[in-house]
């Protein structure tokens, strides 16, 4: 039985935020941390808008704010209406000519506001008083230790030995990226495949929003940066935050914890390093790099020939792709990974990636989709033409008819569509 | 996914010549230099605010010279010296609080310290803009001139010099006008393809200056701001600076002078024209009546 690919749906924040309900939404907005994060999500014209309105206490009417773009850029201007209408971060009121205005939430507009100017509690309680470091970390041992718990994690999932809590394993499976048969190691599934050919950015995001999704499930809330004061749940994220490389804290019991340039580049989505493939169009790939996670990557999908200090010889052929592609890797991960880890020589040339090979790629995978399955119901002997034909139009209307052969009077109706078809047939025969 | 953001630059020069706040401080008791600065400081925090790869720079122009408020240090030197800055203890975004904590420092060292020394009191503003082009050398950058006392003839080169090296560096002067109109900035923001406005209520300068000149130059082909303003694009004679329609110009290095001279004062040639005689008019014999 061919099993469906399930797609990884990577999220953004802002598609996750709008799936929360409008008093978690609030309870969220209430902190400028997050006001700041969000607000640098947002597509550069809402940012202006948000920052037009961000000092009036007014609402203004929407016909004024519809004139604040150019004629040209009408669909921009839609697109941010719908934008910050999505997030809750304005909303319609009447004016006192009864014209519809509009006015940003005001938690969110005060929360801002403190990020901006100041005011309002610190975002950690205790900085003042605890007095400058002695252990002071500079950003690039922040950076390089980030960089290593994350890829510790990714290890792990690959299957090289690597220590990882039961907690994160646990968070792994729930996520859908590793699976675990009872008393045995977890493995990775063909999400997980797809996840590590991501970008870092992207894979950040996508954990994060799984562990928020868990943390919510398990009655743990949010926030907060100082460690005194924080509840048990709260401690126990921090854990895990330190683990996932996105904060710093010297020992479990330091009072104070650094968040990493990881946390930091959640808001951003930057990742610096350069890029280090080379694809020839003779299907050869050199992988200038001596991480085992990365070769671990390349290996996921081509054939390994030789290995030097410094670099990696690959190709890319048939059964190495198609192999991929049964785990569950799409042929547009595979060129989306290359071309992100394109080395600089290659970033000079158009197209990035030779065409031949990305082609190439496509077809291999296209191959394996020459069948593909839906499920559904089939309705056949029918007694007279028209019988099929009344149901065939109710189907049809119903938008669930998936398949009909009109000369064998025989067609093929969704599962979910198939109760409703049922029942239609029924009162149809009552009736005649 | 998302493009990773470019570094965006945003220099804002603050005019704070002592002479016209000085005067301000009696004319209009709701505007001072104070305020002015809190309001540079919200626009600086804002532009910090829209994306993490946004740096800013504040430089105050005197009459002398000029000083960079903020960064005070290199600041290529890694992250913006966070690391023993105070930050204020509040909800105010860290790197923000460093920022305004240094700017305020600063500002106050500049007023104090600083002598206004002779003549000299007009400020400095030529120099000051050519230091802020040389911050924004290998990244996409913007200058933001907020302008409180009158043009300056005598810097009308140094002015010119600067606007057209801006304009060679893609780089673009706004100008935020608090009193007089300013011909000079005027033709800075048309060449170089900034923006140009005179502010009609000074108590609102953060407000337009977030409405106006807080969005970049992507951002400003979608949005509907001010338009240009009538540029007085006549130039400055090379002799006495005053600003002439009419005058002569040297074939060979193009300098604008009121007066003819045989030798060119900036390139030296010796010009032999001849000058068209002047008639004297006939003197007619009157016939005398009786």
């Amino acid at each position: 039985m061919m099993k469906l690919r399930v797609q990884l749906q990577c999220k953004n924040l802002h598609e996750y935020l709008r799936e929360l309900s409008p008093e978690i939404l609030d309870r969220l907005y209430n902190h400028p941390a997050t006001c700041l994060a969000v607000y640098r999500e947002l597509p550069s014209l809402a940012k202006n808008y948000v920052m037009r309105m961000l000092f009036l206490d007014q609402p203004l009417p929407q016909a004024a704010v519809a004139l604040w773009v150019k004629k040209d850029s009408q669909k921009d201007h839609d697109e941010c209406v719908s934008v910050l209408g999505g997030l809750r971060l304005w909303h319609s009121q009447q004016l006192q000519g009864g014209l519809q205005g509009y006015i940003l939430n005001p938690v969110f507009k005060d929360n801002l506001r403190t990020a901006l100017l100041g005011g309002g509690t610190a975002w950690a309680e205790e900085g003042s008083t605890l007095g400058p470091d002695r252990h002071a970390r500079d950003i690039e041992s922040l950076d390089r230790y980030a960089m290593e718990r994350w890829e510790v994690i990714l290890q792990f999932m690959v299957g090289s030995p690597s220590a990882v809590s039961q907690d994160l394993a646990h968070l792994l499976v729930q996520a859908g990226l590793m699976k675990s048969e009872a008393g045995e190691a977890p493995y990775i599934t063909s999400a997980g495949f797809q996840f590590l050919l991501l970008d870092t950015a992207s894979q950040l995001w996508y954990f994060t929003l799984q562990y928020l999704k868990t943390a919510q499930s398990r009655g743990m809330d949010l926030q907060d940066y100082s460690v005194e004061g924080m509840s048990e749940s709260l401690l126990t994220f921090l854990q895990h935050l330190r683990e996932f490389g996105l904060v710093f804290q010297r020992k479990r019991k330091s009072r104070r914890y650094y968040p990493t340039r990881l946390a930091i580049t959640l808001a951003a989505g930057v990742t610096t390093k350069a890029g280090f493939i080379v694809v020839e169009t003779n299907y050869r790939i050199y992988a200038y790099t001596n991480s085992e996670l990365q070769i671990a990557l390349v290996a996921l999908f081509s054939e390994m020939l030789y290995r030097f200090p410094n670099v990696v010889v690959a190709q890319l052929t048939r059964e190495s792709v198609q192999q991929a592609i049964a785990n569950g890797i799409t042929a547009q991960q595979i060129i989306h990974f290359l071309r992100t880890r394109a080395h600089p020589v290659m970033l000079a040339q158009t197209p990035v990636l030779p065409s031949t090979i990305t082609d190439q790629i496509r077809l291999w995978e296209l191959e394996r989709d020459r069948l593909q399955f839906t499920e559904g119901v089939l309705y056949n002997q029918f007694l007279s033409q028209a019988d099929f034909e009344v149901l065939r139009d109710r189907a049809q209307g119903l938008d669930c008819l998936v398949w009909q052969d009109v000369a064998h009077r025989v067609m093929v109706v969704t599962p979910q569509g198939h109760s409703e078809v049922k029942r239609f047939w029924k009162r149809q025969r009552s009736h005649t | 996914f998302k493009v990773p953001d470019e570094i965006s630059l945003l220099v804002i020069v603050v005019d704070v010549n002592p002479i016209w706040w000085g005067q301000q401080a009696q004319r209009e008791q709701e505007f001072t230099l104070s305020k002015c600065l809190d309001a540079v400081m919200v626009m600086g925090n804002s532009h910090m605010a829209m994306s993490r790869t946004n740096k800013l720079a504040v430089i105050a122009s005197h009459c002398q010279d000029s000083h960079f408020l903020y960064p005070s240090k290199s600041w290529k030197a890694g992250d913006d010296g966070a690391d023993d800055a105070s930050s204020s203890g509040d909800g105010k975004y860290e790197l923000l609080s460093v920022a305004n904590n240094l700017i305020a420092e600063e500002i106050r060292n500049v007023m104090s310290k600083t002598e206004v020394r002779g003549n000299s009191t007009d400020t400095l503003l030529a120099g000051t803009l050519a230091k802020a082009l040389c911050l924004g050398q290998e990244i996409k950058s913007r200058i933001l001139v907020i302008k409180a006392a009158e043009d300056c003839a005598l810097q009308y080169m140094n002015f010119m010099n600067v606007i057209f090296a801006a304009q060679k560096q893609n780089i673009l002067i706004d100008a935020c006008v608090l009193d007089s109109n300013s011909g000079l900035l005027q033709q800075a923001c048309d060449i170089t393809g900034g923006l140009y406005l005179k502010i009609p209520q000074q108590v609102a300068l953060a407000q337009y200056l977030l409405w106006v000149f807080l969005p970049d130059s992507e951002q400003r082909s979608q949005l509907v701001l001010p338009p240009p303003a009538h540029v007085d694009y006549r130039a400055a004679c090379f002799c006495h600076r005053n600003l002439i329609e009419i005058g002569y110009v040297c074939s060979v290095c193009l300098s604008i002078f009121c007066n003819f001279s045989p030798i060119c004062t900036t390139c030296e040639t010796a010009f032999k024209i001849q000058l068209p005689q002047m008639v004297k008019p006939k003197k007619k014999k009157l016939k005398q009546t009786t």
